[in-house]
């Protein structure tokens, strides 16, 4: 069995919801029930815009993406996908299983919801990446995001669970209203990081400038979580070997006081 | 059967199905992470009077634990899950989370119970967990920074009560046979000898004369009422030590036993040890039944 590629053909004039094609449903069917697929909403079946080849749904490849295809991986349990270019918004959404890889840039909202599973963005990110959706309670749940690149704004906004990791620089009100989990950021961070945070760590390579007023240095520390958040990357080093090593010794700032204080920013020594 | 001048007895010890839980205790370098877990296995010889028997498995390098610092592996058994969640919680909280810089995680997979789950409320709030593979920790803010805990441990279905008995020409003789044995019996995986120093002689019978004890003295074996009662002693025989052994599976405990015996039949009759038994209940009680010269064989 060969991967099942769908190559898109021709750059779609609107965005489309890709959100039928995931390995859960497409399971068993065959070469002509998925072309018969219906995508979107403007009456467009899969064979309209993809050319279809190979078999196995388990490994999915989107050739030639474009950041008009929106919500790939959306609710996927199971299987890979690899998205060959660039994904748009909402990519990841509420995932339970499975891993997606994309090779280029992310739009907004990827792995937002997401409860389990992987989400690997080897360009950049857009906004709320891993954040709530508008009139959600809680962002990611669950899982990790990896984003090679940067991050746009407000990424994890609401996060609840999960490991977001960062590699470039993070947007403005990086870990906005977190109310658990832990996101690292190897590069710098926007303005206001951390801004109502609840719980959860941001883990910060580098000091921002300057921090909201309602974080307060705790001092250093050397924590140990730390080290086994350190040794669970190390499992899979060469996927996060560029967030390798991490070190155990931080400079703690506690907030946000204004929303409880139980959280943290950590900055790396 | 005799091995070496030391006769070995056509009999068996008994053991008994138990709950067991093995948990890990790392510290900032062994002398800390002993201390914790030395505290939390005192008191712990026999669920009889101490809710479960708890000992030292082994000592843990570095590169053994998940925080990458020396540690010490525990078991403890008790005789049902219940009673064994309690005597966790009781003995970590008291005993490894009063600890400087000692950390604990769960060293075995199985049915869950409570390891830092409850003890988090120490936090007053301010703990929080992070869940990292798969697995929970809480972090509880203390004194010297941060008490790291796994939320649960494994618990799984366990052997007790496996045991053995040296009878020597005295107490001397025995202690250095018993020495012997426990030094080659602590090397075998999975397997502790919960009595101090692994050797116990109060070996004790089912019952007594008096109504509100449940059990008493093992007096076939206690040297000084040869005479008084129907003693199991022949004249020689001036002292009996017994080795108790918990093990998380039944072969466990019965390789502990083997190179417990051969540890002693190797010091011999020239060095003072005459016979080798064990402790049974008639096989009425116990589901394990370990016959010596099965394993000696």
């Amino acid at each position: 069995m060969s991967a099942l590629t769908l190559t898109l053909r021709a750059l779609p004039p609107h965005s489309v919801d890709l959100s039928p094609l995931i390995p859960d449903r497409l399971a068993g069917l065959s070469r002509a029930a998925i072309e018969n697929i219906a995508v979107g909403s403007r009456g467009l079946q899969l064979s309209d815009l993809f050319a279809v080849s190979g078999d196995d749904a388990q490994q999915m490849i989107i050739c030639n993406s474009s950041e008009r295809l929106t919500h790939i991986g959306s609710g996927m349990t199971q299987g890979t996908i690899t998205v060959e270019g660039d994904c748009g918004a909402y990519g990841g959404l509420g995932m339970r299983g499975g891993r997606i890889v994309v090779t280029g840039n992310a739009g907004a909202f990827a792995g937002s919801g997401m409860s389990a599973g992987g989400l690997e963005i080897r360009g950049n990110a857009g906004d709320f990446l891993g954040g709530a959706l508008p009139g959600d309670k809680q962002g990611m749940r669950g899982g990790i995001i990896v984003v090679h690149g940067n991050a746009g704004d407000r990424a994890a906004d609401r996060m609840r669970r999960g490991l977001i990791l960062v590699g470039g620089n993070a947007g403005a009100y990086c870990g906005s209203r977190m109310l658990a989990g832990t996101v690292l950021v190897s590069g710098h961070v926007g303005v206001m990081p951390g801004f109502a945070l609840r719980r959860g760590t941001l883990l910060l390579a580098q000091r921002p400038p300057e921090l909201p007023v309602t974080f307060q240095d705790s001092g250093e520390h050397a924590l140990l979580f730390l080290t086994l958040l350190e040794r669970e990357l190390r499992r899979e080093s060469e996927r996060f070997a560029r967030f390798l090593p991490l070190g155990n010794r931080v400079r703690r700032y506690c907030g946000d006081l204004a929303n409880s204080g139980t959280g943290e920013i950590l900055v790396l020594d | 059967m005799i091995i070496n001048g030391v006769a070995i007895d056509d009999t068996f010890a008994e053991a008994f199905g138990m709950r067991a839980t093995r948990i890990l205790i790392t510290a900032l370098d062994l002398k800390w992470a002993y201390h914790a877990a030395r505290a939390a296995t005192g008191f712990a010889t026999s669920v009889i009077g101490c809710g479960c028997e708890a000992g030292l498995e082994r000592e843990l390098s570095a590169d053994e634990t998940p925080d990458g610092r020396p540690g010490v592996s525990v078991l403890l058994f008790a005789v049902s899950g219940k009673e064994l969640a309690k005597q966790v919680e009781r003995r970590v909280g008291q005993c490894v989370l009063t600890a400087p810089t000692s950390a604990v995680f769960s060293g075995i997979e199985g049915e869950p119970i409570n390891l830092g789950k409850n003890l988090r409320f120490f936090g007053d709030g301010y703990q929080n967990s992070k869940v990292i593979g798969g697995r929970r920790y809480w972090r509880i803010p203390v004194m010297d920074g941060e008490f790291l805990c796994e939320e649960t441990t494994g618990m799984v279905r366990a052997v007790g009560g496996g045991n053995f008995l040296v009878l020597a020409r005295g107490p001397a003789e025995a202690l250095a046979a018993c020495e012997a044995a426990i030094a080659a019996m602590s090397k075998v995986p999975g397997v502790i000898m919960p009595f101090p120093g692994g050797v116990v002689r109060s070996g004790s019978k089912v019952g007594s004369k008096y109504k509100r004890l449940t059990a008493s003295t093992n007096d076939p074996f206690c040297p000084t009422l040869r005479g008084a009662v129907k003693s199991e002693l022949s004249p020689d025989v001036g002292a009996v030590l017994e080795i108790v052994i918990d093990g998380l599976t039944d072969t466990g405990v019965r390789n502990a036993m083997r190179a417990g015996i051969d540890a002693a039949c190797k010091i011999g009759s020239a060095g003072g040890v005459l016979r080798i038994s064990a402790g049974n209940y008639g096989g009425k009680l116990g589901q394990f039944h370990f016959r010596l010269h099965e394993i000696v064989k």
